[in-house]
């Protein structure tokens, strides 16, 4: 019996070193990729923060407080409205979601509520977005509206042709690897290099290759990269005012863009297809279906958590873009492709104030963390999981 | 796919949906090949102007009447890229060899040794992934000029340490290897221990040998970042010492302006060797994404 004790606690010491050794095991071998991230990854952040705090002009200059971020939103009071604005567009959209799931007496009074709520919060913001624009740094605010056209021009249709491309792919397709690796070029292959090929294509020669394509229609030439006009009042459509959509110069950033990531979607979306049970199409093939009706009955709803993924994926990408959009913007093109990357770039590197630029950066990584956020309630909440 | 030859009831004749069917596949390969043109289209054209003069250039011809193989020493020689090309494939070594050390062991670690505070540590990794380069440059460039704290030699600014150090971990690298060490059988790990393995052996003996497949993914996704990269490139190097090949393509773009030729020969040059690693290791490469499916 006392011996039994006595190998039992000698065990257990040996174990609480292998446990002490297993973990110092772990630091150790964490510690390099630690050291590097922390230093190059989070430190920056909080130090951003400290930045913007400061009139820091390549060097630190005295405490300023809130003065850089009121250089962006004009006032607090500004960014009080467009926030509530948004709080209840938010709150509406709930409301109104909630109301449609139940059918009771009280959802059509609950919609009625939610529709109200959520017209009450696009007026404010609407609101909240015209006073910061009235005093807030225009720029900045632009560059928004510009990120946001170049995410909205590039996102959706990079979702869609990804699809389509990766569903036929999916087909028994002779020479499928080949599309594939083709499909998959341009995203590897530098921008900077592809970029400048999209310049002269693109360029505002007559005989460019897309002047001289959209000649084939009857279209007089049109110069691309240097045209800050909308598309829309090239196209005789006279929308004045925030809504009048990215200029023909964005547009062709835009195409750039779509061209560049489609092919990694069709990849990731062709994986997704994969892992799709074969079974489920057996069966709706016997019930009758059509092809169509299988890729919208079963295909959409199963690669629904693909779709997800690479639409959080791209609209985080499309805020942080940068290497193409700098080489293929022109100085004619004024401030229509200036998306906020661009801008606090240029803040910093051109203009050399820090602080201003550091400030604009954390507005951008809160709206990217706001938006992560908020794909991740709306979407998550359509996704369906096997 | 061929149930309906077991189903007689059907309406329509066998020859009928067999024609159907063959109309359909040739409308979906005809999509598939546009698509697999527009994609290409870029590449030809850079490579047609690259053989042209640059007379041909500005008429625009589709194909030179006689390659100007010429214009790729032309290129080579005025963009200084004899410079670029050693300091490119230098820093993106150098790279490399860091990111490799640091994402096994710390992959290893996250996936099969147990420590306090690895999930919170994991998940703080992750979130790294999400937070973009305006807000950490202009700390990482200002830590790397030596304002924040003393740097050995004064300054980082055009020297070889500030190009390759803060890429040598990611937090990518990191999930991805996480993931393939996570699902190794712990039967492996308890006869290694067994015969006196400790962690690092058995990391070098038996688990990367048989992780082959997700390393290559991991360097070949570290070769084209670090090759491609070009803002933080572009704001730490202001001399040729070490400066790589993008920027000095961007800089070429500046300077040649008008001679296309030149401009495309350049451009070929620079996508040359993503090109033919990508070739020779394609089927990983596309299938490495595919499984993780994870990357900006």
């Amino acid at each position: 019996m006392a011996e039994n004790t006595v190998t039992h606690q000698s065990h257990r010491k040996t174990l609480k070193l292998i446990k002490l050794q297993e973990q110092l095991t772990g630091y150790l071998f964490i510690l390099p990729a630690l050291i590097v991230i922390l230093i190059f990854g989070i430190f920056p952040i909080g130090y951003s923060i400290y930045m913007s705090l400061f009139n820091w002009q390549v060097t630190k200059g005295p405490f300023i407080g809130d003065k850089n971020y009121l250089l962006i939103f004009g006032s607090w009071w500004n960014l009080l409205v467009l926030v509530t604005g948004l709080g209840l567009i938010i709150l509406g959209y709930f409301v109104w979601g909630k109301a449609f799931q139940s059918v009771s007496k009280g959802g059509r009074l609950a919609r009625i509520a939610g529709a109200l709520v959520l017209v009450l919060g696009g007026v404010i913001f609407v609101t909240g977005w015209g006073m910061m624009y009235e005093t807030g740094n225009k720029d900045f605010l632009n560059s928004l509206i510009v990120t946001i056209y170049y995410a909205l021009g590039t996102v959706p249709a990079e979702i869609i042709l990804g699809l389509v491309l990766a569903y036929i792919l999916y087909q028994d397709i002779i020479g499928k690897e080949a599309f594939r690796m083709i499909y998959f070029l341009p995203y590897i292959t530098p921008s900077i290099s592809t970029a400048v090929v999209f310049q002269i294509i693109f360029s505002s020669r007559e005989t460019s290759l897309a002047n001289r394509l959209i000649g084939f229609f009857g279209i007089d030439p049109l110069k691309w990269r240097f045209e800050p006009k909308p598309v829309l009042r090239l196209l005789g459509i006279n929308v004045s005012g925030l809504a009048d959509g990215p200029s023909l110069a964005l547009l062709t950033i835009i195409i750039f863009g779509i061209w560049s990531f489609v092919g990694y979607n069709t990849v990731i979306f062709l994986s997704g297809l994969g892992n799709i049970p074969k079974e489920i199409y057996e069966a709706a093939e016997i019930d009758g279906g059509s092809k169509w009706d299988r890729f919208w009955h079963i295909t959409i709803p199963m690669i629904s958590p693909v779709t997800f993924y690479l639409t959080l994926i791209g609209f985080i990408g499309t805020f942080k873009a940068f290497n193409h959009i700098y080489v293929m913007r022109t100085p004619s093109a004024q401030n229509s492709v200036v998306t906020t990357s661009l801008l606090v770039f240029d803040r910093f590197y051109k203009a050399n104030q820090y602080g201003v630029a550091t400030a604009q950066a954390i507005v951008l990584f809160i709206i990217i963390l706001g938006l992560t956020l908020a794909q991740n309630k709306i979407m998550g909440e359509r996704v369906f999981y096997g | 796919m061929d149930n309906s030859a077991a189903l007689p009831t059907l309406k329509k004749s066998k020859k009928e949906i067999h024609a159907g069917r063959i109309l359909g596949k040739i409308v979906l390969y005809l999509i598939l090949l546009m698509g697999a043109l527009i994609f290409i289209f870029p590449f030809f054209w850079m490579i047609s102007n690259s053989l042209m003069t640059l007379g041909e250039t500005i008429t625009r011809q589709l194909l030179p009447k006689v390659p100007q193989w010429i214009n790729y020493k032309e290129a080579w020689d005025q963009a200084n890229f004899s410079k670029y090309f050693v300091n490119s494939v230098l820093i993106t070594l150098g790279t490399l060899t860091g990111l490799l050390f640091t994402s096994i062991l710390a992959g290893y670690a996250f996936g099969r040794i147990d420590f306090k505070g690895k999930n919170i540590l994991f998940g703080i990794f992750l979130a790294t992934m999400m937070i973009p380069e305006s807000v950490t440059l202009i700390p990482n460039y200002l830590l790397i000029r030596g304002n924040v704290i003393p740097l050995p030699g004064g300054t980082w600014i055009n020297t070889y340490w500030a190009l390759t150090i803060p890429f040598m971990a990611n937090a990518f690298s990191i999930f991805l290897l996480r993931q393939f060490f996570a699902q190794i059988p712990d039967e492996l790990w308890d006869a290694a221990r067994i015969d006196g393995c400790d962690h690092l052996r058995f990391l070098i003996q038996i688990v990367m040998p048989i992780s082959k497949a997700p390393i290559m993914t991991v360097l070949l996704f570290g070769f084209t970042a670090s090759w491609n990269a070009f803002q933080w490139p572009l704001l730490v190097t202001t001399r040729d010492t070490w400066r790589p090949l993008m920027v000095g393509l961007y800089g070429f773009v500046q300077e040649a302006g008008p001679y296309t030729h030149w401009l495309m020969a350049g451009a070929v040059i620079t996508i040359i060797p993503i090109l033919i690693v990508y070739f020779l290791t394609q089927k990983q490469f596309t299938q490495g994404i595919a499984t993780t499916g994870l990357k900006g």
